[in-house]
């Protein structure tokens, strides 16, 4: 997801937004009334979306508690909460969801201390050729990340990091740095440096002024860098593809992609259990989600800021 | 002026310090790879074999025979097929009608366009193996989803993943990335005060009339920076593809990335896999440097 | 040019309790240029945008020329709103702008062209026409929104406060300029604000509103010299008018302080007669003379404040605060006491529980 991310237009948005703020804002006003007909015509649009949109979803929650589940939506023809019970015991899938979360997790620490380095450097930097490296994380940021699954499997073959935590944490981290390094500059960049200044005159060492003073500021950021790092990691599956083979190695998302490998021909999938493997690993995905939607939105869209 | 100008450097060391480990790992991880798909291109190395243990450097072979595939033709076809249908009419398209009428609903003060704004958006939050196997599920020919909605309004099932592979996947994959443009165009609609629109409608415009001259002219900025954006981001789709139709049938929806993939892991000519991935990273490069010169023309 | 009738208009917002309006009627003379004062929610933004098609009203009529506007749309009604933000189109530069309702009318390109020349000439802002908005201060883009408004020759002018977000000397300026320019081009002019003295120096005629409800219209010396009731008393001057509570006695009325102040009984003495009173001394009406002269109160000065052209002496009598407008050299040191005097002539009395004004 976030591999999508580059900064589109971002000095448009930071036009459209200086042009937005200088327009001064009226008192709020009770909203006009619509019409009957609008207000059908709108919702039943709103129907039809939403239809689109959250079916798969009411498939997956109709499938992961029912015992006869199918490819179709019903109503689970033998509710049962089995599924849920056969993934942990016949299918092993409490060690590859403890497996994802050390990984994810250990994903999100190591990026959101090397991101929150960078983005303060980058931001404090005072060079002629700042913008240059600005770019340079730019471009990185839209390379196809499919296209370096070849050349990262033959590094990291050479290098011995293949069925490795290590070879995995590193890599997955290094993917997320170039957008999350650029969400972090626009944060310290909006934190004054006459704070940190002051620190300087108070003797503090850059460091620890960064650590006491900085850093707090940018918590808002951090949260959000580490959310997405976390989900970032919690999805990432092209690495693991290449990567593991390993059983005992194995995260949730190569446990799926194994499962629905398909040979170009039918895929025979055991729906039911899988839809259940899917709500759990999902659950962690929704929480952060609806914890924090906006300001996850806001982060995202705000990476477009400080071209 | 001296001792400024030591003390702005000695500054900055500590700041170029600073962004060290992260300019590692990326050069390690990012460069690296490219360097080393570059490298592998030009010689004929194997997964296995003894073109594994000694791989020979062939020079341009590689990128004579790519080029003079037909395979790689149609696998360049399939991709830009892929590209105009989900990226620029499905997604940018549905992403501009979703953040129009989102809007609009918004304005009026309609509180559903919150839930339907949370339901776009949790389609593209959600792991892409997941969509992955939600949509197989979908497009499941027996007992599909899609298929049972047209049983129950009397039409005959659509072998989707057998017959409408392209079709299939661009809809999948619409799915999925629809919030993407939908937030940035609604980011920008909501810069408009609503002052504006009652402006223009004192001044004698109607509805139509406003949309033509004060809505659009506000989108026309990002849209076609948004539209190179999707695109790239589209560019580059895998796994959704290789979960639904791994390709197929008969090559019927092998994209670019699943080619490079394929011939590196399945035919074990990872020299050759590198080659695609080299003209990859190539493309997309081009696109990088043209949408930074636009976003920058913006500023 | 036209007039303008309000008839028994209500308003009421489904989101709110009150309504917004309540029975406004108003009779708007042709030319005229009538301001609509009041603080904040008391109704008058909400009766402008009715006026201009914005809103409709949820019972009674609205008439421009005699004709009923009700469930026209704006461009019908041939209004023209200059609105607080200005509401400037940011794409579009200055010279489009204010061809802009031209273009929605189809006229040509010559005619467009040759109207949107005249404008700026007349306010000024010839220079300015190839810029954005996003290119002009405050004071230019509030000009270029009048000028947008003014080329379309409406029937009526409509300003939502229009000066509120310039700076206090460019206010004071454009505010003659508006004056000026209403009496040359004529037309009908609707201005809301919530500035008292802003109305005061524009107004032909000021409608004074309190949540939704018509408290007095008049002249700006009509609503200065004789309020209708306690609302417009203490809204309209600055400093505000001093107001005692008191009881008739006779001839005279005694403040709560001991203070007695003449008040000659009205010819027509209500039957009410309720003698709990309020009374109003606006501070030009209160002379300052020697301690312990006859016939003067005594009062305390608690400060003095030197404004140049005067000086606003504030004073303490009993527990009640009054403030004083006296000549510049009048300069009682604080602490020491002085006597008041009030002038009957400027002794408005109000009854205390209905607030309205006696006569």
């Amino acid at each position: 997801m976030t591999a999508e991310l580059t900064a589109v237009g971002g000095a448009d948005q930071l036009a459209t937004e200086r042009l937005a703020a200088r327009a001064t804002a009226p008192p709020p006003r009770p909203k006009a009334k619509a019409g009957p007909v609008e207000w059908i015509l709108v919702h039943m649009t709103f129907v039809v979306v939403c239809a689109f949109f959250l079916v798969p979803f009411v498939w997956l929650l109709s499938a992961a508690f029912d015992a006869k589940a199918t490819a179709y939506i019903q109503f689970p023809v033998e509710p049962t909460i089995m599924n849920f019970v056969r993934i942990f015991t016949e299918h092993d899938f409490g060690r590859v969801l403890v497996n994802s979360v050390f990984v994810a997790v250990s994903t999100m620490i190591l990026v959101v201390v090397t991101v929150s380095l960078a983005g303060y450097s980058l931001s404090r930097l005072d060079l002629r050729r700042k913008d240059w490296i600005t770019y340079a994380v730019l471009l990185l940021q839209t390379m196809p990340i499919s296209a370096t699954m070849v050349p990262i499997y033959g590094l990291a073959r050479q290098l011995g990091l293949r069925n490795s935590y290590l070879g995995l944490i590193l890599i997955h981290a290094a993917i997320e740095l170039p957008f999350l390094i650029w969400l972090m500059k626009g944060f310290f960049d909006s934190i004054p440096r006459h704070l940190e200044e002051a620190a300087w005159l108070d003797g503090r060492s850059r460091i620890r002024a960064l650590i006491e003073i900085v850093l707090p500021l940018a918590r808002p950021g951090l949260g959000i860098a580490a959310g997405l790092a976390f989900l970032s990691a919690w999805a990432e599956v092209l690495m693991v593809v290449i990567l593991i083979d390993q059983d005992s190695l194995k995260t949730v998302p190569l446990a799926f992609y194994e499962a629905m490998r398909n040979q170009g021909g039918y895929v025979e999938v055991q729906y039911g259990v899988i839809a259940a493997m899917a709500v759990i690993y999902l659950l962690p995905v929704m929480v952060v989600f609806f914890a924090a939607r906006r300001l996850m939105v806001r982060g995202l869209m705000s990476s477009t800021r400080g071209l | 002026m001296a001792v400024a100008r030591r003390g702005r450097l000695a500054r900055n060391r500590l700041y170029l310090a600073g962004l060290s480990p992260a300019a590692f790992l990326l050069a390690l991880f990012f460069v690296g790879p490219a360097l080393w798909a570059l490298g592998s291109s030009f010689t004929n190395r194997a997964l296995v074999g003894i073109d594994a243990a000694n791989p020979r450097f062939v020079g341009l072979d590689n990128y004579v025979r790519l080029f003079g595939d037909p395979d790689f033709g149609r696998v360049i076809l399939n991709s830009v097929i892929f590209v105009i249908g989900s990226a620029i009419i499905g997604q940018f398209v549905l992403g501009l009608l979703l953040a129009l009428l989102l809007d609009h609903a918004q304005r009026r003060g309609f509180l559903a366009s919150n839930f339907v704004y949370a339901a776009v958006l949790l389609a593209w939050v959600n792991p892409t193996i997941i969509a992955g196997f939600l949509w197989v599920a979908m497009f499941d020919f027996y007992n599909g989803s899609l298929n049972t909605g047209l049983h129950v309004l009397g039409a005959q099932p659509v072998n989707w993943l057998g017959q409408g592979p392209m079709l299939a996947v661009i809809i999948a994959n619409t799915w999925r990335g629809t919030a993407f443009t939908m937030l940035i165009f609604l980011g920008a609609l909501r810069t408009i005060p609503s002052d504006i629109y009652e402006a223009a409608r004192v001044d004698g415009a109607g509805a139509v009339r406003r949309f033509w001259d004060h809505t659009l002219p506000i989108l026309r900025p990002i849209a076609a920076l948004t539209l190179l954006s999707v695109t790239m981001a589209t560019f580059g789709t895998f796994i959704l593809i290789q979960t639904l139709t791994n390709g197929g049938p008969a090559f019927q929806t092998e994209v670019i990335a699943l080619y490079a993939f394929h011939e590196a892991f399945q035919n074990h000519a990872v020299g050759y896999g590198s080659t695609i991935a080299v003209v990859m990273l190539a493309l997309n490069l081009a696109f990088a440097i043209v949408f930074l010169r636009w976003s920058r023309a913006r500023a | 040019m036209a007039n303008v009738e309000f008839d028994e208009v209500w308003k009421q917002f489904a989101s709110q309790t009150a309504a917004a309006v309540k029975g406004l009627s108003l009779d708007i003379r042709d030319h005229e240029l009538l301001v609509l004062l009041g603080p904040s929610g008391c109704g008058k933004t909400t009766a402008l945008r009715m006026l201009a098609g914005l809103e409709e009203p949820d019972g009674g009529d609205i008439r421009i020329g005699g004709k009923s506007v009700v469930g026209l749309e704006p461009k019908d009604r041939d209004v023209a709103l200059v609105f607080q933000s200005y509401a400037l189109y940011p794409h579009l530069s200055a010279h489009d702008n204010i061809g802009y309702p031209l273009k929605v009318r189809n006229l040509s390109k010559a005619d467009q062209e040759a109207k949107v020349q005249r404008v700026a000439e007349m306010l000024g802002i010839g220079h300015l026409l190839p810029r954005r908005p996003g290119q002009l201060s405050g004071g230019e883009q509030q000009r270029v929104a009048l000028a947008r408004a003014i080329v379309r020759e409406p029937r009526v002018f409509l300003m939502d406060e229009p000066l509120s977000n310039l700076d206090a000397k460019l206010r004071v300026h454009t505010r003659t300029e508006l004056k000026t320019l209403q009496r040359e081009l004529g037309t009908t002019m609707v201005f809301v604000t919530h500035d008292q003295a802003e109305a005061m120096s524009l107004a032909n005629r000021i409608a004074v509103l309190s949540a939704g409800e018509l408290q007095q219209i008049g002249t700006p010396d009509e609503v200065y010299d004789h309020p209708a009731n306690l609302f417009v008393a203490e809204f309209i001057g600055s400093p505000p008018m001093n107001l005692l509570e008191a009881t008739r006695d006779g001839d005279s009325v005694i403040a709560e302080s001991g203070w007695r102040i003449p008040a000659p009984r009205p010819a027509t003495a209500s039957s009410s007669s309720s003698e709990q009173l309020t009374v109003g001394l606006r501070p030009e009406g209160i002379a300052i003379v020697p301690a312990g002269q006859d016939g003067g109160q005594a009062a305390e000065v608690v400060a003095v404040e030197p404004l140049g052209s005067e000086v606003i002496v504030d004073v303490r009598v009993g527990s009640q605060a009054l403030k004083i407008r006296a000549a510049p050299d009048v300069r009682p040191e604080p602490g020491s006491t002085i006597g008041l005097r009030a002038d009957p002539a400027a002794v408005r009395l109000f009854d205390r529980s209905s607030g309205l004004a006696i006569h």
